[in-house]
């Protein structure tokens, strides 16, 4: 497979009420050439006739200041700046619902799109993707030590006090509660099942190897910091278990 | 402003403030729409695209070229055949299955996996539910961004390599388990990931040689699943036979579908269609079950809108959640369909509809509509537990009033189950299957051979 690696408008094309780019051309360049770079870019970008239909169907639309069609507006006419600028803000609105690429007469993917643009702004270490990101950390953090998203202990009334007073209709202790459920794998409280330790060690090396560490580390140093720990001990964990065995 | 939308002068038509109403008469604006109305709500909506390839082609050929093994739904799984949306066969395995359990599911509404296996142990269904398995971590991709799609790939190929090999652990031959995959985004995801795989040489190369380091090849190659399936689509297949071991009437229940984004709008062209539901406008799981059990499915004007769920948006921005989940859906279930119950088939799904109306209260939103997972529903109208098995006291949406409807007398099943939880707490947890299977390598495992 191929994908495109040159700029089809060559000239510079910005703002012309503005001076200057508020971040260096090169800057810009890029961050549009890490987007471009994915090998699903060209899968999800086919060309746009500004029909809207992505728009129209787009939840995140009736909320935001958001559309799809903009997006993928500015990355077919390759408006760096105008990428730059949705980067900061409009990408994180979008609700990943995909029913944009489905509606698309195009085949485009504005939700596949805005997943590339969310990763460079990452990779870029972009202020907004810190702030945005900085109330989601305790998901990530449970993800990448444990290979589970969710636990039951981080669904309570006092994270969610607008979910309605009471987490279960049932009063119990959460242990107790989760030991009743009848598959023996979610009687847990920290993880939503029970992770095998090899299994979460094998995760560490993915995160390792596909840069999904680098990616925490630019975000989040303290976080970072926190999850090398927790790895190192599951590891050592294993390490022993390994050696009681032989 | 009233817009004459219901919304007390709300706009949500994100056009901005110079927007005008045209003040049509109602007959007017029917004739002047009538035209997307009939486009809109049409599977020809989702079918009319030039390009789309089915990707199983050219996994078959690269399997034949020497690139990768493909994992296949055999007769020992004795798989039924489903048509999609371009009228394509797919193959559900509906025995010998490898849970792969859903992170938010587990975590938050435990009676939906529980209630999927009650059923599967009363229809004799062979399955393995094991620790061995992480999340397909699209969660937090999709609302992070933290992830890659080599990580993605990565993550997809270790879990469906365990899947392959987790049967030795009971000394049974590899392949003899096939992975059924419980979440919805796990579903679109790994789908998703199955294309970008089989269209891109690089990234084959690329997770490769992770999947080596970590042992997950098969004779050296990457291993690929013939079909990706989703639990709904086998509630789907076997319809006729949960049908048979209902105990409830349930025709008196108004029912509403939700279906889910990831299921059949991520990769559309492998969901499942059947022109005998709904004329075959809509996609066909979870319908297909309600109407088989004997439910009135109702139709209702937002179907086709996603949750509200929006990943990110349910753990930080939840007022885009509620307002999303209230307005779009639970209202419009409950005042134009008059509903009983909200159906889903996916995690993030059924836990927004269900605990994002409470809120609603505090702007005069007051809607109250059950909402539970189609294999909930069923499990219910079979005769499961409905503390036990199906675990109803998770669920913040009132679950009460449906299950009065239905019958069942949940008072005096919640104090059974508050009788149990004694039980319990002394160390006598009962369990759907033996506990020692759970553990098929690593700290904890003793080998069970099969009978």
């Amino acid at each position: 497979m191929t994908h495109a690696n040159s700029s089809r408008i060559q000239e510079y094309i910005g703002d012309p009420l503005s001076d200057s780019p508020e971040v260096g051309r090169e800057k810009l360049e890029e961050i549009f050439q890490d987007i471009q770079a994915d090998i699903r870019f060209d899968h999800e970008l086919n060309g746009c006739l500004n029909c809207g239909i992505c728009t129209a169907t787009c939840p995140a639309a009736h909320y935001y200041d958001f559309s799809p069609r903009e997006i993928v507006q500015l990355l077919w006419t390759e408006n760096l700046e105008g990428i730059y600028d949705a980067m900061q803000e409009k990408i994180w609105a979008c609700a990943q619902c995909y029913t944009c690429a489905a509606r698309c007469p195009f085949e485009n993917s504005p939700g596949g799109l805005i997943m590339l643009m969310r990763e460079a702004a990452i990779k870029h270490g972009m202020e907004s993707a810190k702030n945005v990101l900085r109330p989601f950390s305790r998901v990530m953090l449970k993800l990448i030590s444990t290979g589970n998203q969710l636990s039951p202990d981080m669904i309570n009334a006092d994270g969610f006090p607008d979910w309605g007073p009471n987490i279960s209709k049932v009063d119990a202790p959460l242990k107790i509660l989760r030991q009743a459920i009848p598959m023996p794998t979610l009687n847990t409280t920290a993880t939503a099942w029970e992770v095998n330790l090899t299994t979460s060690v094998e995760l560490y090396t993915i995160w390792e190897e596909t840069g999904v560490l680098k990616q925490l580390e630019t975000i989040d140093e303290n976080l970072y910091d926190v999850i090398l720990d927790i790895m190192d001990e599951k590891r050592e964990d294993l390490e022993d278990w390994e050696d009681e065995q032989d | 402003m009233n817009t004459g939308n219901g919304n007390n002068g709300e706009r949500f038509t994100g056009h901005g403030s110079e927007w005008r109403d045209s003040n049509l008469k109602p007959e007017e604006a029917q004739i002047a729409t009538a035209w997307v109305e009939q486009v809109i709500n049409k599977r020809s909506m989702e079918t009319n695209k030039d390009r789309v390839k089915d990707v199983r082609d050219e996994m078959w050929q690269l399997e034949k070229d020497g690139e990768i093994v493909v994992h296949r739904i055999n007769d020992e799984h004795q798989p039924r055949i489903a048509k999609t949306i371009y009228g394509w066969d797919k193959k559900v395995p509906t025995t010998q299955l490898w849970h792969h359990k859903s992170c938010g599911q587990c975590g938050n509404i435990p009676g939906y996996p529980a209630s999927l296996l009650w059923l599967m142990n009363e229809m004799d269904i062979k399955y393995l539910d094991e620790t061995d398995q992480t999340s397909c971590t699209a969660w937090n991709y999709h609302g992070s961004g933290i992830g890659n799609i080599e990580s993605l790939a990565a993550v997809f190929l270790r879990n469906f390599h365990q899947a392959y090999v987790s049967a030795r652990a009971q000394g049974l031959p590899d392949g003899y388990f096939y992975p059924l995959v419980h979440c919805g985004t796990s579903f679109g995801n790994y789908k998703e990931v199955r294309a970008y795989l089989i269209h891109s040489a690089p990234l084959r190369e690329k997770v490769k040689k992770v999947l080596a380091k970590l042992g997950r090849l098969v004779d050296g190659k990457l291993l690929i699943p013939e079909e990706v399936v989703h639990y709904s689509e086998w509630v789907h297949m076997m319809r006729s036979d949960i049908a048979q071991r209902q105990t409830i009437d349930v025709s008196n229940i108004r029912a509403t579908i939700h279906p889910a984004c990831h299921v059949y709008k991520m990769v559309p062209q492998d969901a499942i269609y059947d022109d005998n539901i709904l004329g075959g406008n809509r996609v066909a799981v979870s319908t297909g079950i309600m109407q088989e059990l004997g439910t009135q499915v109702i139709d209702y004007s937002t179907w086709y809108d996603c949750c509200g769920f929006g990943f990110r948006h349910i753990i930080s921005e939840r007022e885009f959640t509620r307002s999303f989940a209230i307005d779009r859906k639970i209202k419009v279930a409950v005042e134009e369909a008059n509903s009983d119950v909200m159906i889903g088939h996916d995690t993030g799904c059924i836990t927004t509809l269900d605990k994002n109306q409470w809120i609603g209260k505090a702007v005069g939103k007051g809607y109250s509509l059950p909402v539970l997972a189609d294999i909930q529903f069923a499990a219910l109208a079979c005769g499961a537990h409905p503390y036990k098995i199906v675990q109803s006291h998770w669920h913040a949406s009132a679950t009460e009033t449906l299950m009065e409807k239905m019958g069942i007398d949940w008072q005096a099943k919640k104090l059974e189950f508050e009788a149990y939880l004694k039980e319990v707490e002394a160390g006598k947890i009962e369990s759907l299957y033996d506990p020692r299977l759970a553990i098929t390598s690593g700290p904890g495992y003793q080998r069970i051979e099969s009978k």
